[in-house]
Parts: C-alpha cells; sequence; structure tokens
C-alpha cells in the first residue's frame, strides 16, 4: 500500500487520524484495520463500492458507530468513545436528513441552538451560512418544498453554520441528476476552498472523487487498499482492485518473467517495471486511452506490440472505442496450447482514420503508461 | 387499464373524431366509466345499508328525543319541543359529572401515554421479526373478553385481593383503592392502553431514525434529539392515541361501573341511569348527543393532525 503523505496545509496535526480501526456488525467485518491520516484544510475522498465500509468509516469519525477496535483521533484530540454531539464534527448526510417539521433557517440554527447560541449571534450566522449556499429568499420553506439541489445546500449549510473542524460528507450529490451533480462537485470545491475545513467525502463514483478531492482512499471489503492523489491511483493502481475500479482499463493476465518483463498469457512478453518475484501471476493494467492501434505491420519499434482483430467499433462523437481480440483466437500462427485469447479495449480521439470491425490491427503501448498489479 | 387506452383511437376514429378535437371522452370510455362508478356503488351498499338502519336512525332518534319532553310518568312525549334537557346539562349535579368524566378521561390519557411511548419506542426499534411478536403480545388482551378482564381487575384491587395481601406483607397496611376513583383510572388506563400503544407505534416505526442522527450530530444530546426531533416527528400518533383514549374514556360505561364507587358517578353511566332507572330518555338523549358532539370534535381535531403531518413530512419521507 503506497500511503503518500498528506500535502502540508495548516497545521501539523493531522485532522483525522485512524489507526487499526476496525468495525463489526455480529460476524460481518464492516471495517478492517483502517490506518489513515487525513491532513488539515484536506479535500479527502473515501471510494469503493457498496458495502465497502466507507461509510461505516464516516460515521465512525462522525460518533454515529462507535469503533471495535483500533484509536481514532481529531486534531490530535482521541475521540474513539465520544458521543456524536460532543465531536468537533458535521455532517451531510446521503439523503440530507433535513428536519421535516422546521423551515430552512430553523434546519440551519438548529447546531447553533444546540449549543446555546441564540439571539442576533445565531440570526447572523444563520444569514451567512445561507447566503454561502445561495439560499437567501428560502428562510421560510419546509424542505419538502425544495428541490433537491436546494435540500443539499440546507443541509451543507446546516452542517457549516457550526464551522466544524471536519466536514463528512455521506455521497452528497448522490440523489442529484447528473448535471447539477457536475455543477455541484465545482461548487463544493470551491466552497471547501472557501471556507478552509477539512472534508471527508464518501462517494462510489471514481470520476466525482478523481476530480474533486486532494486525496483518494480505495476501500474494498472493509479494507483501505491504496491512498494517493488522483493522479497516483489512476496512474500507479496498488492492486488489481484499484486498477479495475479507478477508470477503465485493461488487465492482461499474465506471469512476472523478471522484475522488468511479464509473459502475457495472450502470448508475448513484453516490457514492464514490476517489484514481484519472477513466476508470480499478476495483470498487466493498460489505460484504453494509452492504447496505439496501428495497422498490422505498421508497428513502431521499442514499443510492446500484439497483433489482433478489432471486433467491434463504437463511435462516441469525441471518440472512437474499438474492442480487439489478442491472443490465439485473432489468427496468429504458431500459438501455444497455454495462451489465452484477450480483449484489449482501446479509445482514439475521431479526428483519426476510423477503422472497422475485422480489421487485423496491431496495438502497442508505451511501457511507461502501464502498471504491473498483483491480486 | 393498458387495454381500455389502447381502445381508445379506435373508437376515436369509429365517432369521426378529428386529431384537433378537444379531448373529450369517446363513447367507449364514458361507458367503462359509467360501469366503474356502478360496480362502486354495488359494493358499498350492503355497508351503507347497515349502517343507515343500525347508526344513522337510532342516532337521529337520540337527537330527536333529545328536545322531547317528560312526562310526569316518565314517559316521553314527542308532542312539546324544548331545550329543558339541555338546560340541565348546566346544572350544578350534572356539570359536576361531566367536568370529573373530563378529568378522569384526561388523567388516563396523560397515564396511557406516559406508559405507551416509551413501550412502543421499544417495539418500534426491535428487528422486524421480534416487532411482529411483541405486536401479537400486545393484540392479546383484546381477544379476551373485556367484562372478564375488568373483573380480574377488581379482584385484583379488591381489599381480599392480591395487591393488598402484598402491601400488608410488606407493612403498608391493607389497599384499599377499589371503587374509587383511582381504580376507575388504573382500570381505564389498562383498558385502553391498545389505542394509544398502536398509533404510536405505527408513527415511531415511520420515524426516519437518520433525522435524530442528524440531531446528534448537530451537537443534541440524546434528550435533545428526543424532545425536538422525535416526539415532534412523532406528534400525529400522540395526538391519534390521544383522542382514541379519551374519547372512549369520557364515555365509558363498563369500567365504572365495576370499579367506581358511587361516588365516582361518570357521564357514561349517568346517560344509562336516564334511559333505565330515573327514565329520563330526553336528559339521556341530550347527554348522549352531547358526548357525541365532543367525540366529534375530538375526531376533527385529530383529521386536522393527519393532514398537517401529510404536509409537513409527505414529500421527503
Amino acid at each position: 500500500m503506497s500511503s503518500a503523505p498528506p500535502p502540508d496545509a495548516g497545521s501539523s496535526v493531522p485532522a483525522v487520524e485512524m489507526h487499526g480501526i476496525s468495525k463489526r456488525f455480529g460476524d460481518v467485518v464492516a471495517v478492517d484495520g483502517v490506518d489513515l491520516q487525513i491532513g488539515d484544510g484536506e479535500f479527502f475522498a473515501l471510494l469503493g463500492p457498496s458495502g465497502c465500509g466507507k461509510t461505516t468509516t464516516l460515521r465512525m469519525i462522525a460518533g454515529l458507530d462507535i469503533p471495535s477496535e483500533g484509536r481514532l483521533a481529531i486534531f490530535g484530540e482521541e475521540v474513539a468513545s465520544w458521543p456524536p454531539d460532543r465531536r468537533p464534527v458535521n455532517t451531510v448526510f446521503q439523503a440530507y436528513a433535513l428536519f421535516p417539521h422546521m423551515t430552512v433557517a430553523q434546519n440551519i440554527a438548529f447546531g447553533l441552538q444546540m449549543r446555546g447560541i441564540r439571539g442576533a449571534d445565531a440570526d447572523r450566522q444563520v444569514a451567512e451560512a445561507t447566503a454561502l449556499v445561495q439560499l437567501e429568499g428560502m428562510e421560510h420553506r419546509r424542505p419538502s418544498q425544495l428541490s433537491g439541489g436546494q435540500q443539499q445546500r440546507v443541509a451543507l449549510a446546516r452542517a457549516l453554520v457550526n464551522h466544524p473542524k471536519v466536514l463528512l460528507l455521506d455521497e452528497p450529490l448522490g440523489a442529484l441528476d447528473l448535471k447539477l451533480r457536475q455543477e455541484m462537485q465545482v461548487e463544493l470545491k470551491a466552497l471547501q476552498r472557501e471556507v478552509g475545513i477539512t472534508f471527508v467525502f464518501v462517494t462510489h463514483d471514481q470520476e466525482e472523487a478523481l476530480a474533486m478531492s486532494d486525496r483518494v482512499g480505495v476501500m474494498s471489503e472493509g479494507r483501505l487498499l491504496q491512498v494517493g492523489t488522483p493522479a497516483e491511483v489512476y496512474e500507479h493502481p496498488a492492486n488489481r482492485f484499484v486498477a479495475d475500479f479507478i477508470g477503465r482499463t485493461n488487465l492482461l493476465e499474465g506471469v512476472t518473467e523478471s522484475s522488468s518483463a511479464v509473459r502475457l498469457d495472450a502470448g508475448a512478453v513484453v516490457a514492464a517495471a514490476n517489484g514481484l518475484a519472477a513466476g508470480s501471476a499478476a495483470a498487466l493494467s493498460v489505460r484504453p486511452e494509452q492504447v496505439r492501434l496501428h495497422r498490422r505491420g505498421e508497428t513502431p519499434a521499442g514499443a510492446p506490440c500484439l497483433d489482433g482483430v478489432i471486433t467491434d467499433a463504437t463511435y462516441l462523437g469525441h471518440a472512437f472505442v474499438y474492442t480487439v481480440a489478442i491472443g490465439p483466437t485473432a489468427g496468429a500462427s504458431g500459438t501455444h496450447a497455454s495462451e489465452r485469447a484477450a480483449t484489449i479495449t482501446a479509445r482514439s480521439e475521431t479526428g483519426s482514420a476510423a477503422l472497422a470491425a475485422g480489421e487485423p490491427v496491431s496495438v502497442s503501448w508505451s511501457p511507461e503508461a502501464t502498471t504491473v498489479v498483483a491480486d | 387499464m393498458p387495454s381500455l387506452r389502447r381502445a381508445k383511437p379506435a373508437a376515436a376514429q369509429s365517432t369521426d373524431a378529428g386529431p384537433d378535437t378537444p379531448p373529450s371522452l369517446t363513447p367507449a370510455e364514458l361507458a367503462a366509466q359509467r360501469r366503474k362508478r356502478r360496480t362502486g356503488t354495488l359494493i358499498a351498499t350492503p355497508g351503507a345499508l347497515y349502517l343507515l338502519i343500525f347508526f344513522v336512525v337510532p342516532l337521529g332518534l337520540i337527537t330527536v328525543y333529545s328536545f322531547a319532553t317528560r312526562t310526569s310518568t316518565g314517559r316521553t312525549s314527542l308532542s312539546g319541543w324544548n331545550l329543558n334537557s339541555y338546560e340541565r346539562i348546566a346544572d350544578d349535579v350534572i356539570g359536576g359529572i361531566i367536568a370529573r368524566s373530563a378529568w378522569l378521561a384526561f388523567l388516563t390519557t396523560v397515564l396511557c401515554l406516559v406508559v405507551a411511548y416509551p413501550f412502543a419506542y421499544y417495539l418500534a426499534t426491535r428487528p422486524p421479526r421480534l416487532r411482529a411478536r411483541l405486536l401479537v403480545l400486545v393484540m392479546i388482551p383484546f381477544w379476551t373478553n373485556g367484562l372478564v378482564r375488568i373483573f380480574a381487575i377488581r379482584f385484583l384491587l379488591g381489599s381480599n385481593g392480591p395487591a393488598s395481601a402484598l402491601s400488608e406483607a410488606m407493612g403498608f397496611g391493607t389497599f384499599r383503592i377499589l371503587f374509587t376513583p383511582t381504580a376507575v383510572v388504573l382500570g381505564m388506563v389498562y383498558g385502553f392502553l391498545t389505542f394509544m400503544v398502536l398509533p404510536l407505534y405505527v408513527a415511531l416505526e415511520r420515524m426516519d431514525w437518520r433525522l435524530v442522527e442528524a440531531a446528534r450530530d448537530l451537537y443534541a444530546s440524546g434528550a435533545k434529539a428526543f424532545w425536538r426531533v422525535t416526539v415532534p416527528l412523532t406528534r400525529s400518533g400522540i395526538v391519534a392515541g390521544c383522542v382514541l383514549v379519551f374519547v372512549p374514556s369520557f364515555g365509558s360505561y363498563v369500567v365504572p361501573e365495576i370499579l367506581g364507587g358511587a361516588k365516582t358517578l361518570l357521564i357514561g353511566s349517568y346517560v344509562a341511569r336516564q334511559f333505565q332507572a330515573a327514565r329520563n330518555w330526553p336528559l339521556g338523549a341530550a347527554l348522549s348527543v352531547l358526548v357525541i358532539v365532543a367525540m366529534l370534535v375530538a375526531v376533527a381535531i385529530n383529521q386536522r393532525n393527519s393532514a398537517n403531518a401529510e404536509r409537513t413530512q409527505g414529500v421527503t419521507r
């Protein structure tokens, strides 16, 4: 697991620090030994498929779930056993969880009231928070009279008005339609810069995580698999799951020959740096946009190259996506029985010449653009 | 339904309706609508007839009688209409009975609420399978004869009963609450508790507990989250339960008759007495009308309350 240090910002004390945090519900291990440091002022995304433990991790930071094991500190204070109302964090819940019996202003004022802030001071802070999320004029509406996007803003204001040290967001954009979601991604990012609060963001949408966050933690089956900047996890996935989950990739199965070459099941030895012992099962991850297609025989020298046949060509407007069958079924002579067929997805800009299904091609990529991943 | 819809264009063509004609119903649609209405009327008829004969007619008679005159022999004369019976309601004796009935009904309602809310809360927060079993337990007393249950309480509270024996054994002396208002309230709480538990259970079961988590996240202690979020959001259940307990407690007849003494004359017993021993049907009828009006007011409050609850919570659910 490559664990990049958090980018330095603000204080040197991490906003959130987890050591060996686990959470069990009966026999089910929801979170399994998570170690994580989130820096002050960071926009951190916890990314993973549903059921991977990311929401439970967030709930443990909020205090809504108490860890079964491990240490949890917020700005250096051990909070693992504190109730949620004592923690300097606030949450934007997945379905917003706005109080339906209160107006927008009452919802936003709730946290202030609970901390004994009332009167003119509270009114001023509520007005500020309302302005921050651009909800002026909606103060006296009920949540049920608002659109999804507006409800989302109320939830944000209700949390931010308390100036939490860490803001937790549980799939806050999940209930919005695509266009609004993309707008809110930009807005949330800008908002985080404006308020300078540490954001911990849970999402299953890898594009969202890559687009918004300073660092991403990828989770699967309760474990934190990799933590790094979006570029790090995209370009250098730590293992097969991360490679497959983040973006689209071609995973070419094979066995390492040496620390610099992999024998692919599809029947070629290609140069690929890896830190594995020779003879270990591994897969070569090649992103579709890194794959180059050539007419058979026009292959560039020096680059790993496989022969194949286009089986499908899809026009996407801005790009073509090709599926190329490689390996024994691709018609190459002298194949070994051990070689297995594979397909590669390639993506190319529409400007280049279109290729048709059935065309024999060669595929290549630059060795630096690939990562060897083990299980 | 889909087949009906598909039939529409064909019917429209047959009547030569052009594409520009305003959207009016085709003969096929009208016929379907008539059929539907006829079916509706048919299936409602038995129930409507039953209610008409055994509810509307007697209610009408009661109302008519309440304006009639009691002759000196105790008969009811339908010749001279007057408001004498209603004027008597303001009487000290009757006013006292009404006030006492309302007070005991109020006590019963409050006690039921205090006992039922934690219990319903417990029920609603159990795993679904356990919930179903516990609900059956709540319903079991309902399947037992009410009179038997009240007599059992009478035995329990009696000066020779177990409660008294226990109190004596513990050195508190004999236990004398049978035939007092306390016994009546205890009996009514027992008798009507289910009416409180069920609406509260329904409200709590529908409760979105994430809202409580949100409150806790926003610095509310457990108690504050309860008062500021759980209670307001289960208000419809609280009001419904209170109405359902208050109304029958107010007009209760059986429980006060069995557990109450001579000093605990309540309106239910008093009305019964007018129709029986006192042979003053107009007064009994007038009091009945009063009780019914009070109940209707309570029901109206309940209806407005649930409409409000739907308005404020409908969309976010």
